[in-house]
């Protein structure tokens, strides 16, 4: 019975993990449209859930090595994958607040090998699924993204460069339709399958499903609304961020941008590698702007989300450790999990609250 | 260690689709456009032929951006 509590409270919390991704990488998938003017931001962001949502049954090589290769799921329990959420959680709101475009994916994979080794100890953790599938494309993605941004807009200036500005502006918005598009298309695909992989884990652990068990349907469709509803909701602080403050872009340089970003994680999710989306889309943005002028990124900014960047994995980590550590001061039952699903419920409300009444929202959308 | 840790086959061919579709795509794009205003150009100029032809690689150009969109969704799908 207990077990079935912490399952039932581990499904809840990856849900809400879920909607805040989807919450905190909205910026990702529609700032640089939303910039441009390509499309105006209501319809950008309705868009862009809608195909998180499709994206999301598109594929599940994600969510296998989320579930399968990350940790070891003979040692993993529900409460385990419990604290690694709540680690994931904390460290998204701790950058949403700050309006740092951080990975959502490293925050989760991070709170689950911190909570798995607090539990289990370094054994926990599969070293190779971890290096070869997370850490290593976590570094190349954002490259090959920028290269990739750079390139395309070199050639695009080249090809269109003696054109009208106007009938090349208008192209270049039409196609930001098209490559936002597919952007959202693969946030869905590779963030949802994230959750699907950890509520897999979770069900795995809790003895629900074998243990070569792929995402149930439930699980899949649970997790694709999850994610739609939380990108449908926004950030508005990340989208000015990622949208005007790293570079001022054009429609060109956004389209090629967007489209770096989602050849980079569509062609990575097919392989199974767990991407950040936050990585690749500022690793496009960057590369677009920098193949223009070096100048015209403001390396500042980027400096400070790359700062972000590294920080997630061991902060969400050692938030998913403390989160463990705290939960088994409470024994095992599912007393720790309710009381700091209800200590991590007051903590959203209060930083929503405050945010709210600083009214930064507002000023960011007419950015 | 890390070099039998990493997945090298899959990560080139991550690397290489990314590279094909991300650059190939906006380019395609870009010839579209390019081909859309030559055509809008030449047509005012009174220039029907050599604006037939851009209107063609304009059309032809936008059609293999679809067709590679499509493509990567559905190799997206077989996995």
């Amino acid at each position: 019975m207990s077990s079935d509590v912490i399952l039932v409270i581990v499904v809840a919390t990856a849900l809400a993990f879920d909607f805040t991704n989807g919450f905190h990488d909205t910026a990702n998938v529609v700032a640089t449209s939303i910039s441009t003017g390509a499309a105006r931001p209501q319809v950008a962001i309705g868009f862009a859930s809608l195909l998180n949502f499709i994206g999301a049954f598109i594929s599940i090589s994600v969510a296998a090595t989320v579930a399968k290769d990350v940790v070891d799921a003979e040692v993993i329990t529900p409460t385990i994958v419990f604290a690694g959420l709540i680690g994931a959680i904390a460290w998204n709101l701790v950058t949403w607040y700050f309006g740092l475009p951080s990975s959502s994916s490293h925050a989760l994979i991070g709170g689950v090998v911190g909570s798995a080794v607090a539990a289990a100890g370094l054994d926990a953790v599969l070293a190779e699924g971890l290096v070869g599938k997370v850490l290593i494309p976590a570094v190349v993605a954002p490259i090959v993204a920028f290269l990739v941004a750079g390139l395309a807009i070199g050639l695009s200036y080249r090809v269109v460069g003696k054109q009208r500005p106007g009938i090349v502006t208008r192209g270049y918005r039409y196609g930001q339709i098209v490559s936002s598009g597919l952007l959202a298309l693969a946030h869905g695909t590779n963030d949802a399958q994230k959750t699907m992989g950890v509520i897999t884990l979770a069900l795995i652990a809790g003895g629900k499903l074998g243990a070569e068990a792929d995402p149930p349907t439930w699980v899949i469709v649970a997790s694709a609304t999850a994610i739609a509803l939380g990108t449908y909701s926004g950030g508005w602080r990340i989208i000015k961020t990622t949208g005007t403050r790293i570079i001022k872009m054009d429609a060109a340089q956004g389209f090629s941008a967007q489209g770096a970003g989602a050849a980079v994680i569509l062609a990575s999710t097919h392989f199974g590698f767990p991407l950040s989306t936050t990585h690749v889309i500022n690793g496009g943005v960057m590369g677009s702007g920098a193949a223009k002028r070096l100048s015209a990124v403001r390396w500042g900014v980027a400096g400070n989300i790359v700062v972000a960047w590294v920080l997630t994995l061991p902060a969400a980590a050692a938030i998913g450790a403390l989160t463990y550590g705290v939960t088994r001061i409470f024994g095992t039952g599912a007393l720790g999990p309710v009381l700091v699903t209800l200590m991590a419920l007051s903590l959203v409300v209060a930083a929503f609250a405050r945010r709210a009444r600083q009214g930064a929202p507002v000023e960011a959308a007419s950015a | 260690m890390i070099a039998t840790i990493v997945q090298w086959k899959e990560m080139w061919q991550t690397v290489v689709a990314s590279v094909g579709a991300g650059v190939g795509i906006t380019f395609a794009f870009s010839v579209g456009i390019w081909g859309s205003g030559q055509f809008i150009e030449l047509s005012r100029g009174d220039r029907q032929g050599a604006a037939t032809a851009a209107g063609i690689v304009a059309l032809l150009a936008f059609v293999a951006v679809a067709a590679a969109v499509i493509v990567g969704i559905l190799v997206m799908t077989q996995k």
